[in-house]
């Protein structure tokens, strides 16, 4: 503080009345003392100038404007009432307006969709992709009747289809093949199961599962001789290759 | 009627629990709270949270207020204060220290202040140069210690005499003028720093 100067005024003094400077409150000789210290003192000169200044510029501040909902949140919040500015509850709204409401969004929507050359390239895309499939799946449009929707003839419709693929697989060589290398490859491999006691004086190489008929057939040399015939064929099966094996469909 | 009579009428009616006088009490006041919230905590959305914080107080705490007593501004803004003090000190820690040179964020791409001055033209759009010049005073304003921030909104941007702050701010008079005159002169010399051109 620059202490007492030439107008008999101290710094805390002008300090005190430097509000009700700024206020244009002062007057009297207290103004000119107050003018004259601050033109003679170094630190309450620059004081005096940036208070106005800092002032100034407050007051050009405006007053800023509280977003629109806020009473309605405030009241809301505290009485938990909603004014009609915020939105009107939807069990109050009509289920006809709702409906029209909605179905007037998804047109809307349609149609700006609609617009776009984008939009319309994936619905030709789709409708290509579906009809392929469906000439690939055989179902013709055209041959579509209303009978063919019934619930019992789409369930008709299914297993005849389902039964078709299974067979058509099944009949397949390939799967055939390997179907039957399997089996033999498990008869090869699966342990010898203990025979039993009327077995050991027979022994057989055959592990199937089939019913006994010890007495019925011999075998030899891929020879089957039906004991039961009167005159027995001899089947050769040699020949029988288990590709050439067809299931009637 | 007068404004005091009006509103005391109106605080009778809502402790008597009449929802409109409520209504009309915050129709009136909430501009007012959200300003002094606005420029205190610098922040939109904050001060629409603490505005009807206030709110939510001024509504449990109504019965509490006595007509006698004093204003019922002075007593909205005492209360408005104290929630302001707390969320100061709660939000002391993440508090961002911007600098005054950044633009805001949603006036990124604007000129800045100072290269329009210094250009020596006019400006093309003085509303938005007024816009500037407020952006750079509200910013100017969250430099300040709470001490200056809050005598110097109560006194330049809320208009209230230098008694009522006193009440507010629980200091002497002196005190209070004190505080608006540093205030005012830090926030000069804060926008003299930044803004030279200005000067």
């Amino acid at each position: 503080m620059a202490g007492k100067d030439h107008s008999d005024m101290q710094c805390n003094e002008f300090d005190a009345l430097l509000s009700d400077a700024l206020d244009k409150v002062l007057t009297g000789p207290k103004a000119q003392a107050f003018q004259a210290h601050a033109s003679s003192c170094p630190i309450c000169g620059p004081l005096l100038a940036e208070a106005e200044m800092g002032k100034h510029w407050l007051e050009q501040l405006v007053e800023v404007e509280p977003p629109a909902h806020m009473v309605d949140k405030i009241l809301a919040a505290t009485t938990g009432i909603e004014t009609p500015g915020v939105h009107r509850p939807a069990a109050q709204v009509p289920w006809f307006e709702r409906a029209t409401g909605w179905a007037q969004g998804v047109g809307q929507f349609i149609v700006a969709m609609s617009r776009q050359p984008r939009l319309a390239m994936s619905v030709g895309m789709a409708f290509f992709s579906l009809s392929i499939c469906l000439s690939l799946a055989g179902v013709r449009l055209a041959d579509l009747r209303r009978v063919d929707l019934r619930p019992s003839a789409i369930r008709r419709g299914y297993y005849e289809t389902s039964g078709k693929v299974v067979k058509y697989y099944e009949n397949i060589r390939f799967v055939y093949e390997i179907e039957s290398r399997v089996r033999e490859f498990k008869r090869v491999t699966s342990p010898r199961e203990p025979a039993p006691a009327k077995q050991e004086r027979h022994p057989r190489n055959d592990s199937s599962e089939q019913p006994e008929q010890e007495h019925n057939h011999r075998q030899g040399n891929g020879q089957i001789i039906l004991a039961a015939s009167d005159s027995p064929p001899a089947v050769d099966l040699a020949w029988v290759k288990p590709a050439t094996l067809r299931r009637n469909p | 009627m007068e404004e005091a009579q009006v509103t005391a009428q109106l605080i009778r009616r809502c402790i008597a629990g009449d929802a409109a006088a409520w209504e009309e009490l915050v129709q009136r006041y909430h501009r007012r709270i959200y300003n002094i919230c606005y420029r205190f905590v610098g922040s939109a959305g904050d001060a629409e949270d603490l505005t009807q914080e206030v709110f939510i107080r001024m509504y449990r705490t109504l019965k509490s207020y006595e007509v006698e007593r004093g204003a019922f501004m002075t007593w909205v803004t005492t209360m408005t204060r104290n929630l302001l003090v707390d969320h100061f000190r709660r939000t002391k820690q993440e508090r961002l220290t911007d600098s005054l040179d950044v633009a805001p964020s949603e006036r990124d791409d604007a000129m800045p202040l100072s290269e329009q001055i210094r250009d020596g033209r006019p400006a093309p759009d003085a509303r938005a140069q007024a816009q500037q010049l407020g952006d750079a005073v509200h910013r100017a304003i969250g430099k300040l210690s709470p001490d200056l921030r809050e005598a110097v909104i109560l006194r330049d941007l809320q208009d209230m005499d230098y008694k009522q702050i006193a009440t507010v701010l629980k200091v002497p008079e002196g005190t209070v003028k004190s505080r608006i005159n540093r205030g005012r002169a830090e926030l000069a010399r804060l926008l003299q720093r930044t803004y030279k051109q200005v000067m």
